[in-house]
């Protein structure tokens, strides 16, 4: 059976970013894969990149250990599914550092002669489900920070054959019906990922 | 002047604590009075709790957990920001810092019955420096969409008075810089604070004799 791993990030239950983790369970279940449930505030993620972990960063003998458990999750997955709200034109802190602290140097990329190389190639599916309060404009005048780093970064260490960004737009102002219109368009999508 | 100065750089006697030193002796130079945030020194905390997440909108009660963060930018009218970039953006305890300190009430105004869209609150701030390291190159920083400098200049930018000063410095591919790329990295920092901050400023003497 396949692997996904599913990375939330959302601290409260009763969030529209909760709901939208649940139907990504659920649906992806439904099709068929074996889910690996990473919900970083349950878990006590801490993001911060410590002193010793910077000294440590390129010596990929030893910079693994603090976040051995989840650099295992990620190389057993197949596909790696990312559920958060865009905060400040971003991911929140706590996803920001798992990318700090967990996609390092022999894990992420290996820094060849002369270009990176990618070391994710076991996941071979990348599906982000997310929500803004910006309008889609003023999201695009932001630069959208965080679609650009999971279509090209993300991307570029795992060179998966499928990307999926799935995003809810002016949050403030989403109605009933298009909450439930993006829920159910989320699960659709998800159980034939 | 009232500049903040936002460090996040996890162990002291890296690049950019140089960086910082230089930001702060000109700020020094030029009079002003500075804060400086160091937000590893400080053990700043950036999960946003689940309380902080249901009682997001309750301004003013939403500032209580970060209030002293949120004074120092009320206070500033000049907002520098020193961070490596990691992952391409900030690294977590800064964006930490963003999703806790710069609150509904404190630098934008939600969505009410007069207007459809958030506004912005930081009017007050007319000047921002942003300067950090990327161990990637130049080419590869664009074509991801440069995101931290995108997420302060763009995003904290537009919160900001719209006809604010901007200065960036970045020194790309880190991990095979010399000393000489890092010393002219330097001179470029200094230009760009000279830039940032050099023609309004009164004099410090200037200041003590109208006290």
């Amino acid at each position: 059976m396949p692997r996904a791993l599913v990375v939330f990030a959302h601290p409260c239950e009763e969030s529209f970013s909760s709901a939208l983790h649940g139907a990504t369970l659920s649906a992806l279940a439904k099709g068929g894969w074996e889910v690996d449930d990473c919900d970083l505030y349950a878990e006590g993620f801490s993001p911060i990149l410590t002193a010793q972990e910077r000294r440590d960063y390129h010596d990929t003998a030893i910079n693994t250990a603090p976040v051995q458990g989840y650099v295992d999750r990620l190389r057993a997955a197949d596909a790696l599914v990312l559920v958060f709200p865009v905060w400040n034109f971003g991911y929140p802190a706590i996803l920001k550092g798992f990318f700090d602290r967990v996609f390092l140097p022999c894990v992420s990329f290996t820094l060849g002669e002369e270009r990176l190389k990618p070391c994710l190639d076991n996941i071979r599916k990348i599906a982000t489900i997310t929500t803004y309060g910006a309008t889609p404009m003023r999201a695009f005048l932001a630069g959208d920070p965080p679609r650009k780093l999971i279509k090209r970064a993300v991307w570029g260490v795992t060179k998966a054959k499928k990307v999926r960004y799935l995003a809810l737009h002016d949050m403030n102002n989403a109605t009933q019906a298009k909450r439930e219109g993006f829920l159910a368009r989320v699960s659709t999508e998800m159980a034939a990922f | 002047m009232r500049a903040l100065v936002v460090y996040s750089h996890p162990a002291e006697g890296s690049f950019n604590a140089a960086i910082r030193d230089i930001v702060l002796a000109k700020l020094q130079d030029a009079g002003a009075d500075y804060r400086l945030v160091g937000l590893y020194s400080d053990g700043f905390q950036p999960v946003l709790t689940a309380p902080e997440w249901s009682g997001y909108l309750d301004a003013p009660a939403n500032r209580a957990p970060v209030a002293r963060y949120c004074a120092d930018v009320e206070w500033c009218d000049t907002l520098i920001f020193v961070y490596p970039t990691w992952w391409y953006g900030l690294p977590a305890i800064l964006k930490g810092w963003l999703d806790r300190v710069l609150l509904p009430d404190v630098a934008f105004l939600m969505p009410d019955g007069q207007n459809q869209t958030i506004r912005p609150a930081l009017n007050q701030i007319t000047r921002m420096g942003v300067f950090t390291t990327c161990g990637a190159s130049w080419w590869l920083t664009r074509f991801v969409g440069a995101p931290g400098r995108r997420t302060l200049l763009r995003g904290v930018g537009l919160l900001c008075h719209p006809k604010a000063k901007k200065v960036f410095a970045a020194h790309y591919l880190m991990d095979s810089s010399t000393e000489a790329s890092r010393a002219r990295h330097l001179d470029k920092v200094r230009a760009q604070m000279d830039k940032l901050i050099g023609a309004t400023v009164p004099a410090p003497q200037l200041k003590e004799q109208t006290q």
